[in-house]
């Protein structure tokens, strides 16, 4: 039950995400565990370090790369930034992005303090650093996890305020979404709110994203309503279902 | 999110809990390898009770929260031939790691039984326990089980 429901062609980069992203949870794990029950022992504190720089980095190169070949596989980088700027996606980089950038402080810092204590200084305060970082980056890597897994939105299906905010007009539109690809029960709609009404009629999950508005993920045979208004212009939807854009689940609306 | 969203993360969360488990007991049980004394063996043994209770509640809650998934989600059931074979990997990788936690449990045993004998040196019995191979095919035979599920879930009918 593991992964996102996706369209062929793209699960090896994706095992390959996951792959990369456990051993590095592993390896923080094992480093921040560690350090914390080192007492001082030279053989646990570098085992701590060690377990950063030899398995969480090379788990990280992994992950990071795999990601990247996920994010243009799929045309994420092809979309407008009011399209791609979902909260798992957002959360999935800067976890990746920032985290990466703490992850290399954090074996900046340790390596300084197992250099110490090669020379026989004390520093076990250096390495104590890099274990709170290594946790840190743990529970980020937990919330990463959840973001990459349960999409949250944080688009809410209440209307928004737009370009068409005073607009008088009320349109209902039905969605029927299948494998790949969705029908529209109006190609152009007049300027003003609009009421989605997304129907799966396929038989893996889908949802319905227009003009940054995401609906929840809608199981085969379930129902679900976007409302929102629309000024006039071309408005991109698609399904933000990993890779189901890109196979088709994308059109434009015209709003007049 | 939706309830079943939450219990399908969960599973998810637990799922890369396991895998994280294991990563960090091959640490240890690589490290193992060079610990020569009984002080070395059970100051590592400390860092394998963390793994072990990770891994022990990653096994549990992948399956749990996976066949509540697979019972909430109408395209997925539990019967289903992937499904199936994840279950039977999952009970395999499950039977060998806890064997394994015997194999492992042999040398913290006999660096205790060295330490109240007041011999705290290197021991070539317990380098012997620290390396036991029997250890070593178990802990491999569920980290295969493990990647083996990973794979399934992956590239199963309809992902």
């Amino acid at each position: 039950m593991l992964a996102a429901i996706r369209p062929a062609g793209q699960d090896f980069p994706v095992l390959l995400h996951i792959v990369g992203a456990t051993i590095v949870f592993g390896a923080l794990l094992a480093s921040a565990t560690s350090l914390a029950l080192a007492r001082g022992e030279i053989r646990l504190l570098r085992l701590g370090y060690f377990s950063l720089l030899f398995v969480a980095l090379p788990g990280m190169a992994l992950m990071w790369g795999a990601g990247q070949w996920i994010y243009h596989k799929q045309g994420w980088n092809k979309l407008p930034s009011n399209v791609k700027d979902v909260d798992w996606l957002t959360i999935g980089f800067v976890v990746g992005d920032y985290g990466g950038l703490f992850f290399i402080a954090a074996l900046i810092v340790g390596g300084i303090g197992i250099l110490r204590l090669r020379n026989g200084k004390s520093d076990g305060g250096l390495l104590k650093l890099t274990m709170v970082m290594a946790l840190v980056l743990a529970v980020a890597y937990v919330v990463a996890v959840w973001a990459m897994t349960g999409k949250p939105t944080g688009a809410s299906a209440a209307p928004a305020p737009g370009p068409g905010a005073n607009a008088p007009t009320t349109t209902a539109v039905s969605v029927a979404a299948t494998e790949f690809k969705f029908a529209l029960s109006k190609q152009s709609v007049p300027h003003g709110k609009v009421v989605f009404t997304l129907s799966n009629k396929g038989k893996i999950p889908h949802d319905f994203s227009i003009d940054g508005k995401t609906s929840t993920i809608v199981s085969p045979s379930k129902t679900t309503t976007l409302t929102l208004r629309l000024g006039a212009g071309k408005f991109l939807y698609l399904c933000t279902v990993p890779g189901h854009a890109q196979a088709g689940m994308k059109g434009t609306l015209i709003v007049k | 999110m939706s309830y079943t969203d939450w219990i399908f993360a969960l599973h998810l969360l637990t799922a890369a809990t396991l895998v994280g488990g294991f990563v960090m007991s091959w640490i240890v049980v690589v490290a193992l390898r060079t610990a020569n004394t009984p002080d070395a063996t059970l100051s590592l043994n400390r860092v394998a009770r963390v793994g072990t209770v990770v891994i022990v509640v990653g096994l549990l809650g992948t399956i749990a929260l996976g066949i509540w998934t697979a019972i909430l989600r109408p395209e997925l059931r539990p019967w289903h031939g992937w499904a199936i074979a994840a279950i039977v990997l999952w009970g395999i990788a499950a039977a060998a790691v806890l064997r394994s936690f015997v194999e492992y449990a042999k040398p913290v045993a006999k660096a205790r039984e060295l330490i109240a004998s007041g011999l705290a040196g290197p021991s070539d019995e317990l380098t012997a326990l620290n390396r036991t191979s029997t250890g070593l095919l178990l802990r491999g035979l569920a980290s295969a089980a493990i990647v083996l599920i990973v794979i399934d879930m992956i590239y199963k009918p309809g992902a």
